[in-house]
């Protein structure tokens, strides 16, 4: 395989190399064939031409030699005129003067010579060097008919005649084609008086110009001035047919042409299709006869040794080539083996063998080279793969490490459903799914002192540091709240911690509420986060907040609480932009509009409890999400209140004034309402402890000092629980938000009340403090079942 | 017993030379395919089924046509109407057993850019063996005044410029002159068919004497004539073959091509323009006009009349 491939790109390099050679020597051949062609071609032209010019020379020497003999003679004829029979005498003299000859006539106008009648024509002919002399005219053969004797008086010059066959029938007859030389004879006053003719044998003209053969094939052609083949190599077109009998039937343009042209007496040269062979056909008029000499060769002959250097040359350019492709697949072969064995190399290095040893190449050139940058790519690749193993290890641990930090985070947060089983006042459920990597959301509730605490926020980006805000943020939400009752001092005290160093800018958007259980009025603080949802029997909408600033953007700042009454079997839901702005595959936001179009359906639906109501956001969310990815926590956080006032089987008020001496009043009260509603003895001075610990708390400190204020006291039953509310118009106080006391320390250095509620707590089964209506209003509970 | 041998000898001899008795038939002109039809009865035995024994024999310098039939040479011969009025017209009454073309033949040929009826005065050549007469007829009516030059050979006069212009027949002279290579327009080419002179040509004429004797076999003869020539219309290219041999046989100085041509344009001939068909006789109305326009021009002494040529 690999032998194949190397081998075809160093047969397709030979190739290519071999193609353009081929190209540039086709290219010159070209030229050089066209350019030899031509040259063999002028040769050839050139070569008929003199052969031509020689036998026309040939030809025109005997023609003179006829004429000469004529001319001599007829200057004795008109001068004896007077003696007929001396034309006799005359006409054997040329023949006897002149071999080449064949005959001579000498014939008068009929009725010329009274003594001779109406023919006389004195004829000498040679018969094989025998000169036979004779009268040859009479009524069979009338001499003045014929052309060569009509020619010359109807033209009144001397003329060739056309090549005829002599016809006398009485007389003995040439064998053979001649042609005559014809010469008016006139008489002293220039009348037409018959003619002298002096022929020529046909023979020799035809064997002579037949005896140009320049080539094996070629052959010579002579036509007369009627186009009379005179002279040509098929004997059946001799004398019968004319080089324009056959376009009779089938017109040839060429053939038509070259006629005319060498009846016009003009030379030249033209390839002509005879019978199916391309011809050259070179052509001479002959002299004054009116015949013209043609000498036709086929092309295929004129250039037949042209024909074989093209064969040499062809022959030997293919061997070349060959020999080249060779040659030159052999080179490059060798020259990439090299090559070969880098990408046999290359090959098993690909294959997985990384650590294969590259042997260096001793070539200095491109191939040399290309080893040499192969080996350092392996080199560098063996390198980076060692990096890349040590950072996916290390990305895997950070990768554990996060995992871990997120599960951490998730289990922060409550995930006990329901919280609060043992209430019939409250049930809450939160959601929190994350997105891919662990982000900054968190909700928390807790109850304290028949409060319910609950907040929900989204630190600002995402990651690692978002988690760890988030884990603080939670922490100092509980810390704070621990002892804090008042959503706004919450807030306050948590930004005034999260905002200091916050070097990295980061903050939190936040919502803080304390739904106070036993009264449904819910304290709530908002620092920058959206508003949650009211979804009840009286409708669904949004809580009015105040946006304030995130926890966190600003040291100090002042965070405005407000508060509203949730009634019962209202639902209040939290949620992060986790909901509001997830997202669908073409980037539309799930938005406020479907969330409140929802919380309409719930609320018509009365669906009010938390999981159905979260359940119902997750699956909206989901359906519009579809398969798009998550790309934020979604925290949804639904808090229902339920509690419904029992009625009231037992109720009494005592007012006293901040004076201690009330006191025991108010003793006295307690021992009725517990008598009245069955506590034994032991719960009943119990309780009246801690009801005085807190009456006298507040006759203490509510109202400054020496200014006189009411405490009333409503003592209320419904059978399984008694309450006690305890309410000032004094200095708000709450005595719930102290811290647990030291009890370590002495009475003195306590904090104001700060053993009295740990009393207090002790005792009684909750403890609520509420300012309302500017009131300070502290609710003791005791179950009246304990 | 000598004498009885004699005798018999005597008896046999008629009676071989009544048997035997030879039917020469001589076509005024040597042998092409002018005469097809009568070569065609012949090679094909129309003759001999018709109970004739015809030799077919061509005429020569010292024996011409005429001269065979005057010399009772030869029973019968092809002659051209005017001829046959001349003929008739110099003492010797002739009769036309078949009569071939309807169409008279003959042409004036001039060069490209001359127009024969414009040359007046000029050199014409014409046949020295007869033939011309409706020419000369012509040139004088048409007050022409053709210097006419008696010719043994037309071609190489006209092509040599030694005459202006020539009479050749349709069929033979005119392709022979077109061999040469000349080109002909329409106006140099004068058809005396399309310029009223459309007299018929040529015929089988016997010496009335003959016929009187002999009409049997002169029926029989036109017969079987005929059916050489309706053979050949049929069958032109077996035809040619044939006149071919004849040809050759006579070493006539001519070649395939023409004879061809000239088969086809005889073959053409043989059909009378108005009645579209090979009528083989001779027309009254042509024999009429043949007749006057050679006794207003002094060719013939006396009208020959159409009853006078026919047979019966």
């Amino acid at each position: 395989m690999k032998q194949e491939k190397q081998k075809s790109l160093a047969t397709k390099i030979s190739l290519w190399i071999v193609l353009f050679a081929g190209l540039i020597f086709i290219s010159a051949l070209g030229v050089f064939f066209n350019e030899s062609r031509l040259a063999v071609q002028k040769e050839a032209i050139d070569h008929a031409d003199q052969v031509l010019d020689n036998t026309v020379q040939r030809v025109d020497n005997i023609m003179d030699e006829v004429k000469v003999a004529t001319d001599n003679t007829d200057w004795l004829i008109t001068r004896h005129l007077n003696g007929p029979d001396s034309m006799f005498v005359y006409s054997r003299r040329i023949l006897q003067n002149n071999p080449n000859l064949n005959g001579c006539s000498i014939s008068f106008e009929p009725h010329y010579f009274e003594s001779k009648g109406m023919y006389f024509s004195a004829y000498s002919f040679n018969d094989n060097g025998n000169i036979i002399t004779t009268q040859e005219g009479n009524d069979h053969y009338q001499y003045f008919y014929m052309d060569w004797y009509q020619m010359p008086k109807l033209l009144d010059r001397p003329c060739w005649t056309e090549p005829f066959m002599d016809v006398n029938p009485d007389d003995i007859t040439s064998p053979e084609m001649i042609i005559s030389y014809c010469k008016p004879i006139k008489d002293d006053n220039g009348q037409f008086i018959g003619t002298i003719s002096v022929d020529l044998s046909l023979s020799w003209l035809s064997n002579t110009i037949e005896q140009v053969k320049p080539y094996p094939n070629s052959y010579s052609i002579m036509i007369g001035k009627g186009g009379t083949f005179y002279v040509h190599p098929d004997t059946t077109k001799l004398f019968y047919q004319t080089i324009f009998t056959q376009t009779l039937l089938e017109p040839d343009t060429a053939i038509t042409s070259l006629g005319h042209s060498m009846q016009a007496g003009e030379e030249g040269v033209r390839e002509i299709n005879v019978h199916g062979v391309d011809c050259y056909v070179f052509y001479k008029p002959l002299t004054d006869t009116g015949c013209s000499v043609g000498l036709v060769c086929p092309v295929s002959e004129v250039f037949s040794g042209y024909y074989r250097l093209i064969n040499t040359v062809i022959g030997t350019f293919i061997v070349g080539l060959l020999l080249m492709l060779m040659v030159f697949s052999s080179i490059i072969s060798k020259q990439l083996e090299p090559l070969e064995e880098l990408a046999y190399q290359a090959e098993e290095i690909a294959s997985g063998h990384f650590d294969d040893e590259l042997q260096e190449s001793g070539h200095n050139d491109e191939i040399g080279r290309l080893n040499n940058s192969f080996r350092n790519m392996q080199q560098s690749i063996v390198r980076q793969m060692e990096e890349l193993k040590q950072t996916n290890e290390q990305k895997g641990r950070i990768e554990g490490e996060l995992k871990i930090a997120s599960d951490i985070q998730m289990s922060m947060l409550p995930k006990i459903f329901p919280p609060f089983p043992e209430r019939d006042d409250i049930d809450v459920f939160g959601q929190l799914t994350p997105a891919k990597e662990v982000g900054g959301d968190l909700f928390d509730f807790f109850i304290r002192d028949e409060k319910l605490f609950f907040c929900i926020g989204d630190v600002s980006g995402k990651g690692v540091p978002a988690s760890l805000y988030m884990v603080v943020t939670k922490a100092l939400f509980r810390n704070i709240s621990a002892h804090e009752s008042s959503p706004g001092r919450i807030i306050t005290s948590l930004n005034n911690v999260m905002a200091q160093d916050n070097d990295s800018n980061m903050f939190v958007t936040m919502f803080v509420g304390v739904l106070d259980l036993p009264t449904g009025r819910l304290h709530y603080c908002n620092a920058g986060h959206d508003a949650p949802l009211l979804i009840g029997n009286i409708g669904a909408g949004f809580l009015p907040v105040d946006s304030n600033l995130p926890v966190g953007a600003m040291p100090e700042w002042d965070f405005k609480q407000q508060e509203t009454l949730i009634d019962p079997d209202t639902s209040i839901l939290l949620y992060t932009d986790g909901l509001t702005e997830a997202e669908n595959i073409s980037h539309d936001q799930f938005g406020m509009d479907r969330i409140t179009d929802l919380a309409h359906r719930l609320q018509k639906e009365r669906t009010f409890i938390p999981t159905a109501i979260i359940g119902a956001m997750t699956e909206a969310v989901h359906v519009f999400v579809g398969e798009a990815d998550q790309s934020d926590d979604l925290t949804m956080l639904a808090i229902q209140y339920t509690k419904h006032h029992q009625d009231i089987t037992f109720q009494r008020t005592l007012t006293l004034i901040n004076d201690l001496k009330r006191v025991p009043r108010l003793n006295t009260f307690i021992d009725e309402v517990c008598e009245a509603v069955g506590f034994d003895m032991a719960t009943t001075m119990q309780i009246n402890l801690a009801i005085e610990e807190a009456v006298v708390n507040v006759m203490n400190y509510a109202y400054p000092a020496g200014t006189k204020g009411d405490i009333t006291i409503e003592a209320k039953s419904n059978g399984t629980e008694v309450m006690f509310v305890i309410s000032d118009t004094g200095t708000p106080f709450d005595p719930t938000a102290k811290a647990e006391v030291d009890i370590t320390l002495s009475a003195e250095d306590r904090s104001i009340g700060g053993l009295g509620i740990h009393l207090i707590r002790q005792i009684m089964d909750h403890i609520n403090y509420e300012r309302s209506d500017g009131h300070n209003v502290l609710t003791l509970t005791k179950q009246i079942n304990k | 017993m000598r004498k009885t041998i004699i005798i018999s000898l005597f008896a046999l001899a008629s009676l071989l030379a009544q048997a035997q008795e030879k039917f020469i038939f001589t076509p005024q002109w040597t042998a092409q395919a002018q005469f097809a039809g009568y070569y065609v009865a012949l090679e094909k035995g129309f003759y001999k089924d018709a109970g004739l024994d015809v030799d077919i024999v061509h005429p020569s310098v010292t024996q011409t046509a005429i001269s065979r039939i005057r010399n009772n040479e030869s029973q019968a011969t092809t002659l051209q109407l005017a001829q046959a009025m001349e003929i008739i017209d110099d003492g010797i009454p002739l009769v036309n057993i078949l009569q071939t073309s309807m169409n008279n033949a003959m042409v004036i040929v001039s060069r490209t850019g001359k127009n024969p009826l414009k040359q007046i005065g000029e050199k014409v050549g014409i046949w020295n063996a007869g033939f011309g007469q409706i020419a000369i007829c012509m040139s004088l009516n048409d007050h022409l005044d053709y210097r006419w030059i008696p010719f043994a050979n037309s071609v190489n006069l006209f092509i040599s410029g030694a005459i202006d212009a020539t009479l050749a027949m349709s069929y033979n002279e005119y392709y022979q002159l077109l061999q040469t290579g000349i080109e002909l327009s329409d106006e140099s080419v004068y058809r005396f068919r399309n310029h009223g002179y459309n007299i018929q040509e040529d015929g089988v004429y016997m010496t009335r004497e003959y016929y009187d004797g002999h009409k049997e076999q002169a029926r029989k003869f036109a017969d079987a004539s005929r059916k050489g020539w309706e053979w050949a219309v049929e069958n032109p290219e077996e035809t040619l073959e044939i006149v071919m041999e004849y040809v050759q046989k006579e070493h006539i100085s001519t070649n395939r091509v023409l004879q061809k041509l000239m088969l086809d344009e005889i073959l053409e001939l043989l059909v009378d323009r108005e009645s579209k068909r090979r009528e083989y006789s001779l027309r009254p109305d042509m024999v009429e006009q043949a007749s006057v326009l050679m006794y207003e021009n002094g060719m013939i002494d006396r009208q020959i009349t159409y009853d006078e040529l026919v047979a019966e």
